[in-house]
């Protein structure tokens, strides 16, 4: 039991922070846009993190798995709208954008994950921008206009549950979402996977040749990581805000935030995501109203200095320092 | 007992290059054998093809009588496959025992290893290697030979049936060598493991130790017999001197 609880307390700092920003959402009137906002920074990088930190591949189509977990839910409320399956037709929109994201990344992954370094990026950017010409060329889910489904949702649920969904339930559940993910990457770690992982991150012919299956444990991750994205889009991009635009939805700029949350708290590390996801979303935040328009000029060289202070990441930086004494095991 | 491995009429050609060429050769159980041959006589090249990072042009490599030809090479891992590379190829943010460890995890015992265990198995192997003292530190802060070392540690922990070693003695001095032969004669005899160690020059140590020498040239065996004759073998004196010793005399 000891022993149990040794190997998982690294995730004790995560879940704290998460339950800090719940709080003083709930508590400090004014508060609550911003927190969710900061929890969906934080879910973001926890759920890309698996993918972009555990193999070291660069994903620049990321937002497209958030954007098809968008569409899942999209499509199936706009479907499932006035057979009265009520509150049910929700969990099916779950499922379909498990469904559109999870297939999605593993035909992507079945096929660009053979290539790697650069040629996987470019790969994947071709992929998101694809996915999103394909969609608005073939009218496919309403092509370029976009599917609104406001009323659909309001006939589901009812007014009242709908905008209490969508000013607080979503983000409770983007919440669960960033939890579950954080969960799953320490669980991955412990286990076989992370260590199949980190050998095929640092050296992928030699991995090979330890026995690691290093095609089947790249798509594994890079599933996991899509799977998570997919709720992410179905919860805070559909359920909160019930409409979906192609442009919008498959935008690279979602993507490089993403990956500058990653790599600003520490690509690999289990509490690096919701550091980055903090520092990010503050700082942001804080620009916009010091220095309101300018807030780009300023934010990106100040990136820059802390990805050089720090070149494991900021929790990369600390593990490096603390990490054998006795706070070591709660950093990881 | 049929042979542990054997290459039929292995040929593998880079473009107009023959790297490997009509190379038959057996490998027995709990062998030591000696690979020698000058620099790009294809020594590599027959690494990489018995444990599959090429696949042959020609001919089959067979492992335990079952054709493993065209087998990826993760799965040659998993039924008893181990290799150390020319220039060792560490898991650099890993500590030494998570190196270790991640053989015991994959290898041929893979199948039947938690991560707990694993741990384990490494640290014996570990400490067998005289690596315990660089147990903890990361991969990548270790000196050449002992990330060498370490990659010796990390076969071992997939308790191979074959292990091979593509210039394991390169940059250590005599000392060290003695103790790396010693040390591998030992494992090969308890864990029954068949190594095949690759070196540039037919080297004391090696010689001591080989039951058998195969000689590489331009990517054709000349040679595949006991030590001693071997190095007496006017074909070997050759390809090193570039003249034959009746030329000589
Ligand atoms: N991937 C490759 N592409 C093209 N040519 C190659 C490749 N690998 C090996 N060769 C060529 O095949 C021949 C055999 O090379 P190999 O590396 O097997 O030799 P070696 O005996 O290991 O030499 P060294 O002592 O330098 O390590 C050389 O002529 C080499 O240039
Ligand atoms: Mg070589």
């Amino acid at each position: 039991m000891m022993r149990t609880l040794d190997k998982y307390a690294a995730i004790f700092p995560v879940l704290v922070v998460y339950a800090v920003l719940f709080l003083l959402g709930l508590n400090m009137s004014g508060m609550w846009q911003l927190m969710a906002t900061l929890l969906f920074y934080c879910a973001l990088g926890q759920a890309f993190n698996i993918f972009l930190g555990m193999t070291g591949y660069v994903d620049f189509g990321y937002v497209a798995f958030v954007g098809m977990g968008t569409y899942g839910m999209a499509v199936t409320i706009t479907s499932l709208a006035g057979t009265g399956l009520g509150g049910l037709t929700i969990i099916a929109g779950y499922i379909m954008a498990l469904a559109f994201s999870g297939l999605l990344s593993l035909a992507v992954g079945a096929v660009a994950l053979r290539l790697r370094g650069a040629y996987f990026a470019i790969a994947t950017i071709g992929v998101n921008e694809g996915l999103r010409f394909l969609i608005e060329g073939t009218n496919l889910w309403g092509g370029s206009g976009g599917i609104i489904f406001t009323r659909q949702l309001n006939d589901i649920l009812g007014k009242d549950a709908s905008s209490a969904l969508a000013t607080f339930w979503a983000d409770v559940l983007v919440l669960i979402i960033a939890v579950l993910a954080a969960i799953t990457t320490i669980v991955y770690m412990r286990s076989k996977i992370g260590y199949a992982l980190t050998a095929l991150r640092e050296d992928e012919d030699a991995a090979k040749v330890m026995g690691i299956n290093v095609t089947m444990f790249k798509i594994l991750a890079f599933m996991t990581s899509a799977c998570f994205a997919g709720l992410l889009g179905a919860t805070a991009w559909a359920l909160k805000t019930p409409y979906v635009f192609p442009p919008e939805v498959f935008e690279i700029h979602y993507t490089i935030e993403a990956i500058i949350i990653v790599m600003l708290g520490g690509a690999g590390t289990l509490l690096g995501p919701v550091a980055g996801g903090l520092i990010y979303g503050i700082g942001k935040y804080v620009l916009s109203i010091v220095l309101p328009g300018f807030q780009l000029l300023i934010f990106a060289p100040l990136i820059i200095i802390i990805i050089v202070a720090f070149p494991d990441g900021v929790v990369g930086g600390i593990r490096n320092k603390f990490g054998h004494t006795a706070l070591g095991r709660f950093i990881l | 007992m049929a042979a542990l491995l054997r290459l039929e009429n292995v040929s593998k050609r880079f473009g107009g290059i023959v790297a490997l060429n009509q190379v038959n050769m057996e490998i027995q159980y709990g062998e030591f054998v000696g690979i020698v041959g000058p620099n790009g006589s294809g020594k590599t090249t027959l690494f990489n093809v018995i444990n599959g990072v090429y696949f042959p042009d020609e001919g089959r490599v067979l492992f335990e009588d079952r054709d493993i030809s065209r087998l990826p090479t993760h799965r040659r891992a998993s039924i008893g496959l181990g290799r150390t590379f020319q220039i060792p190829r560490p898991f650099a943010s890993a500590t030494v025992r998570e190196n270790v460890a991640v053989g015991a995890m994959f290898g041929s015992r893979g199948k039947e290893t938690n991560v707990n265990e694993s741990m384990l198995v490494a640290e014996s192997i570990i400490e067998r290697m005289g690596l315990s003292r660089h147990r903890d530190k990361k991969a990548e802060l270790l000196t050449p030979v002992e990330k060498k070392l370490m990659e010796i540690a990390r076969a071992l922990a997939m308790k191979p049936k074959l292990l091979l070693m593509d210039e394991a003695m390169a940059g250590m001095h005599p000392g060290e060598i003695d103790r790396l032969v010693e040390l591998l004669g030992g494992v090969a005899a308890e864990e029954e493991v068949a190594i095949v160690a690759m070196v540039e020059h037919v080297m004391r140590a090696v010689v001591g130790m080989a039951q058998k020498i195969i000689v590489l040239h331009q990517g054709e065996k000349i040679c595949d017999a006991p030590a001693q004759e071997a190095l007496n073998d006017p074909k070997v004196i050759e390809c090193y001197l570039g003249y034959t010793p009746e030329e000589a005399s």
